[in-house]
């Protein structure tokens, strides 16, 4: 059983400030998707159960991936490829899917594709769907419970006003939601250790792309502004010991006109 | 004349699609049409024209059964290619989101999705959609000969419908059937519960450990003439309330008049539900929580002792 | 580098600070297996500590690093004040050496700099491990073999380094540091408050690069001991105010330091300088006061402890000092268990050598030297009486009304004898000749 994991590393989005409506972003450290970090867990889960198998993690990113990479490795992947090369840069989601499924094609044998439901910054939800079409591969998105076995998998997935219970062969495609697993911190020795896993760094050339198909030069959605909401908050603490806090909340909301409306 | 072609899972969507589509296709000299699939969706034809559409195309193939992404994303490309079409917009419920993707790709088509405002513009449509997590707001267009766009309900108001008429195109699509089966499907408990709509919303976050404890703040609530939300905690995880009331990126986006949050840290992919209302108030245990940087009241303190006293401060107030 | 054999690393540092990451530096050059453990994000996360460091003894202690550092102004302008009630005398040195190359002090933002210094020691093979947290120490037969972290995580060392900052938990866990009382430990408030660098160039009369220090005393503590500074970064400005914890329990009202913070700010000796900026960091710290009583057991069996979780620091009217403590104490404490490695011995007789080596050099020394500082400045008139004296007398001095105005020195003489001709002032006086 070997799986694929897709992660992506993003910056830490509680650490963003805001300037004059445009995100700071240097000096943001990156940290890997909170939902794909749900991915790898049950790729670790789905190997553990199984008892066999391959596990590797495909990453496009920048070069911090070299040092990012060793969480996943240490939470139980076996082996890392990393799409760094700068021609990459600048991609949109669909590009993203393009060079990853490029990737996969290459990494040849895999069963099972795992990649979050969406991205922490993103969150398009493009890019696994644009990659299963380009693997031709079947789908199953939003998946919060995972069952393989012999050559299918069986998932039950969280809809708006339902859940679907869906069942598919294999090699297929799979994204998960938050709440699927609780993903483990990997110990300090399995971080060590990581170092020593087998890393592959792949450029377009590798997989077999022009830098002309890649990164920036192949998007298709421009971005014209992206800026911050403009916020104004009154940032009042209320002081004193609760019954002075409330009494002061409910005179403030009375006076603002909010209350017994 | 190109085409923007219309296509939701829900028709209620589909139908303020349309009513925004007739707005653009003025401007970008276009006709609206709608993609109807699946199992006796024809019969829908009438309410589609009534809201706008120019043109209808069905298909009840077998294939269409239950909605597979795959399958649907097949119909409507080919659909797409059997007319003009340049745009497709879909509603951006889970499944419209999972369809633009491979429907994008299949049209070698860049794609946008959850969009939240969609305009006319130089010929083209811009749209609006969260980016960073929330943190920002991205304006983009598609630089692709075809463009599919996935719209946030309630993003546009439902137009009047009207008594017209309007072409119907049967088709018979040339379609596999899926590699994916639905063996079971149960149905949430309905809510019908209408945040967006909420004057008054409270939500309850992570903080609250106690379910029993949603006791004093379902009261806090009737006080204030609230609707009660919540962060993805509560809803996904420990099914306290359906989704419809989780508010965020993946949630709801209101615009209360008051918004008091409970036991709630304030991380983007929640506060970015609520940043448009008018005040905000906090009650948590830790000040430093982030959410009171956006906050216009706050309290620090626990809310199983402040919420039962603002709630007697609000029976007996002096 | 010697790879860990069964599980097992040869030092682990607990604290990714100035101290941590100088002793990671040091042994890593030295091909020595070593982890460095940071509770932050990254190194200096949330270090809000710090200001102004002095090159000197960087220099001697860990030559050529600091060429790239990502330092923020060099310090042209020393200035120390006086405040009285609505009044305050400065005292400034603007000296031609201020500016000759190698330069005599930077002001620094810890965030930037424990970062950059963090990739170096990663560079240099150390094993930089952020986002975990030390959370108590192995013992084994009376001697410390590890740290645990979080449920189930540990890490076995032949040393583990202290590193931990002011209030050290691993101190304290391994039995070396005991409870503190307040008299030993100041409170300080600190913002970053950010403004182009051009606005700070103007303000402060500065050129590109170059920076101001300030630190002040007097009513901004309202008589409490402790004082006030202010730092030019590159586009921000570092302002804190420092409160000895002991006077600040005494104070009746009680007073919180950010309050302190707060009237100090809408000084207008202050307002101006930080007008339209934005306060882009918050931050609450501890800082030892306690000189070397409060210096704690500097090692034991399988443990040395440096920089602020020793102690070391020195917070002297004129000079908050600290980081080049840190750095001194990580350099020796490595030299000291390159030697231990050497014998194979980390006992605490084997470590022993990093107490001989700071007894040697300056930290100690100066350490020793100040000894009697925290009881002078104990003294409630020096931060209140006296800076009152000095600005009534200035003001007379520089006051012109339409009265005929006494001759300057007879102003100086008969104001000077009425508030410093007192047997409390002639005391402190002799006090000042200790320190
Ligand atoms: C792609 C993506 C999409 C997401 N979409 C959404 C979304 O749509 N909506 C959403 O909500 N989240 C969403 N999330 C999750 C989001 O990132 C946060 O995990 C979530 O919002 C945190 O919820 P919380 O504040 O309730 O919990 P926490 O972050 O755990 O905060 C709990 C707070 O409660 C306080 N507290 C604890 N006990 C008490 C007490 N006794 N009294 C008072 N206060 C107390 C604590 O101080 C803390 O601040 C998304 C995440 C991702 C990655
Ligand atoms: C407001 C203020 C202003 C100052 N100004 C100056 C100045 O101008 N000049 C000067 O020389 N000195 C100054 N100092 C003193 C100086 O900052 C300290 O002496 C110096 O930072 C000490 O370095 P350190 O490495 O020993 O400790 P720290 O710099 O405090 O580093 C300790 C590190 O350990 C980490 N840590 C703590 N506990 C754990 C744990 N359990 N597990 C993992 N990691 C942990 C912390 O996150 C931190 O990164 C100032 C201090 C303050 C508070
Ligand atoms: N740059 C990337 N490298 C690897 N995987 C990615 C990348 N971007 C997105 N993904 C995967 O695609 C999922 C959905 O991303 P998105 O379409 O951006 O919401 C993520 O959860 C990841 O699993």
């Amino acid at each position: 059983m070997d799986i694929v994991v897709c992660m992506k590393q993003v910056p830490d989005l509680q650490q963003i400030r805001i300037k004059d409506r445009q995100p700071i972003l240097e000096n943001i450290p990156l940290v890997w998707g909170d939902i794909d970090k749900n991915a790898m867990e049950e790729a670790v889960k789905v190997k553990g159960k199984l008892g066999t198998g391959k596990i590797t993690v495909v990453a496009k990113g920048s070069d911090k991936l070299q040092q990012g990479i060793l969480e996943p490795l240490a939470m139980g992947a076996d082996e890392a490829v990393l799409l760094m090369d700068p021609a990459f840069a600048g991609s949109d989601s669909v590009g993203t899917a393009k060079i990853l499924a490029k990737a996969i094609e290459k990494i040849g044998s895999y069963d099972l594709v795992i990649l979050g439901e969406g991205s922490t910054d993103n969150y398009s939800g493009v890019v696994a769907s644009a990659l299963a079409e380009l693997l031709n591969l079947p789908e199953i998105t939003y998946v919060r419970e995972l069952e393989v076995e012999d050559g299918k998998i069986r998932a039950v997935r969280n809809m708006e006003e339902s859940f679907e219970v869906m069942e598919a062969g294999l090699p297929a495609l799979v994204t998960v939601a938050q709440e699927i697993n609780q993903p483990r911190l990997p110990k300090f020795m399995d971080i060590r250790k990581a170092g020593a896993k087998p890393k592959h760094e792949w450029g377009p050339a590798d997989i077999g792309l022009s830098t002309e198909e890649v990164g920036q030069k192949a998007r298709r959605v421009e971005t014209l502004s992206n800026l911050a909401p403009e916020q104004d908050r009154k940032n009042i603490m209320l002081q004193g010991d609760h019954d002075k806090q409330v009494g002061a909340l409910v005179d403030a909301l009375t006076k603002e006109g909010v209350l017994g409306r | 004349m190109s085409e923007i072609l219309v296509y939701s899972y829900a028709d209620e969507t589909a139908f303020e699609l349309i009513s925004a589509s007739k707005g653009f296709a003025g401007q970008l000299g276009a006709t609206v049409s709608a993609a109807l699939l699946g199992e006796g969706a024809g019969a829908k034809a009438s309410d589609y024209f009534a809201y706008g559409a120019d043109k209808v195309y069905v298909s009840e193939h077998p294939a269409l059964r239950d909605f597979y992404v795959g399958t649907y994303a097949e119909a409507l490309k080919q659909i797409a290619e059997s007319g003009d079409v340049e745009f497709v917009l879909i509603g951006s419920s889970k499944r419209g989101k999972e369809l633009a993707g491979r429907v994008a790709q299949k049209l070698d088509a860049g794609a946008i999705t959850d969009a939240n405002a969609v305009r006319a513009k130089d010929g083209n449509l811009e749209a609006d959609r969260y980016s960073l997590g929330g943190n920002t707001l991205a304006s983009q267009v598609i630089t692709t000969p075809k463009k599919v766009i996935s719209v946030m309900p309630k993003t546009f108001e439902l137009g009047p419908k009207e008594v017209r008429q309007g072409e119907v195109v049967k088709l018979d699509l040339d379609l596999k059937e899926p590699p994916v089966k639905v063996v079971e499907r149960r149905e949430k408990a309905g809510d019908k519960v209408n945040l967006e709509e909420a004057e008054i919303l409270i939500c309850v976050g992570r903080g609250v450990q106690a379910k029993e404890d949603l006791a004093m703040i379902e009261e806090l609530a009737r006080l204030l003439g609230a609707e009660i939300g919540c962060t993805k905690t509560p809803a996904s995880d420990w099914q306290w309330f359906s989704e419809e009331r989780m508010v965020g990126l993946s949630g709801k986006k209101c615009k209360p008049i008051l918004y008091v949050s409970i036991g709630i840290s304030g991380q983007i992919q929640h506060t970015v539900g609520v940043v448009d209302s008018k005040i905000i108030v906090t009650i948590n245990k830790d000040e430093k929580a982030p959410i009171f940087a956006m906050t216009d009241y706050g309290i620090v303190g626990d809310y199983a002792v402040v919420v039962p006293k603002l709630s007697e401060k609000l029976k007996s107030p002096r | 580098m010697a790879e860990a054999d069964e599980g097992k690393v040869e030092v682990v540092i607990v604290g990714a600070g100035l101290a941590g990451l100088s002793a990671a530096y040091v042994l890593a050059q030295a091909g020595v297996d070593t982890v460095v453990v940071e509770r932050g994000d990254y190194p200096g996360a949330k270090n809000v500590t710090g200001g102004r460091v002095y090159m000197a003894p960087l220099r001697h202690y860990l030559p050529g690093l600091w060429d790239d550092a990502p330092f923020e102004r060099h310090v042209t302008r020393e200035t120390l004040t006086m405040m009285a009630e609505d009044a305050s005398t400065a005292i400034t040195l603007d000296s031609g050496r201020f500016r000759d190359e190698p330069y005599h002090s930077y002001t620094l933002l810890r965030g930037t700099f424990d970062r950059w210094f963090g990739d170096k020691v990663a560079e240099a093979g150390a094993f930089v491990l952020p986002k975990y947290r030390a959370d108590n120490v192995i013992m084994e037969d009376g001697r410390v073999v590890g740290i645990v972290m979080g449920e189930e995580d540990e890490i076995r060392a032949d040393v583990v380094v202290a590193a931990d900052g002011v209030l050290s938990l691993i101190a304290e866990k391994a039995g070396l540091r005991k409870a503190q009382e307040p008299g030993h430990y100041a409170v300080s408030a600190k913002e970053v408050i950010e403004l182009p660098a051009k606005s700070i160039e103007q303000r402060f009369n500065l050129g590109p690069d170059e920076g101001a220090a300030q630190l002040y005393f007097g009513a901004l503590t309202k008589g409490m001991l402790g004082g006030g500074f202010l730092y030019t970064n590159k586009e921000s400005i570092s302002l804190g105010i420092v409160v000895g914890i002991g006077s600040l329990l005494e104070k009746e009202p009680k007073l919180e330091v950010h309050e302190l913070l707060e009237d100090f700010k809408g000084r207008p000796e202050i307002r101006n300088l930080i007008a339209e900026g934005e306060t882009v960091e918050y931050s609450a710290h501890v800082i030892p006061e306690g000189g070397i009583r409060a210096v704690p057991r500097l090692y034991s069996d399988g443990i040395v402890v440096i920089g602020e979780a020793a102690g070391l620091g020195l917070n002297v009217l004129l000079t908050v000092r600290g980081m080049e403590f840190a750095v001194a104490s990580g350099v020796m404490a490595a030299e000291a268990i390159k030697e231990a490695r050497e014998r194979q011995d980390y006992s605490a007789s084997s470590l022993a050598r990093y107490q001989e080596l700071l007894a040697e050099s300056f930290v100690l020394k100066d350490l020793e030297t100040f000894r009697h500082v925290l009881d002078f400045m104990e003294n409630p008139r020096l931060f209140g009486y006296y800076p009152q004296a000095v600005c009534d007398i200035f003001t007379d001095l520089m006051w012109i009304d339409e009265k005929p105005k006494p001759k300057i020195s007879s102003t100086v003489i008969r104001k000077g004898l009425s508030k410093f001709g007192k047997w409390a002032t002639v005391r402190d006086a002799l006090r000042v000749l200790r320190i």
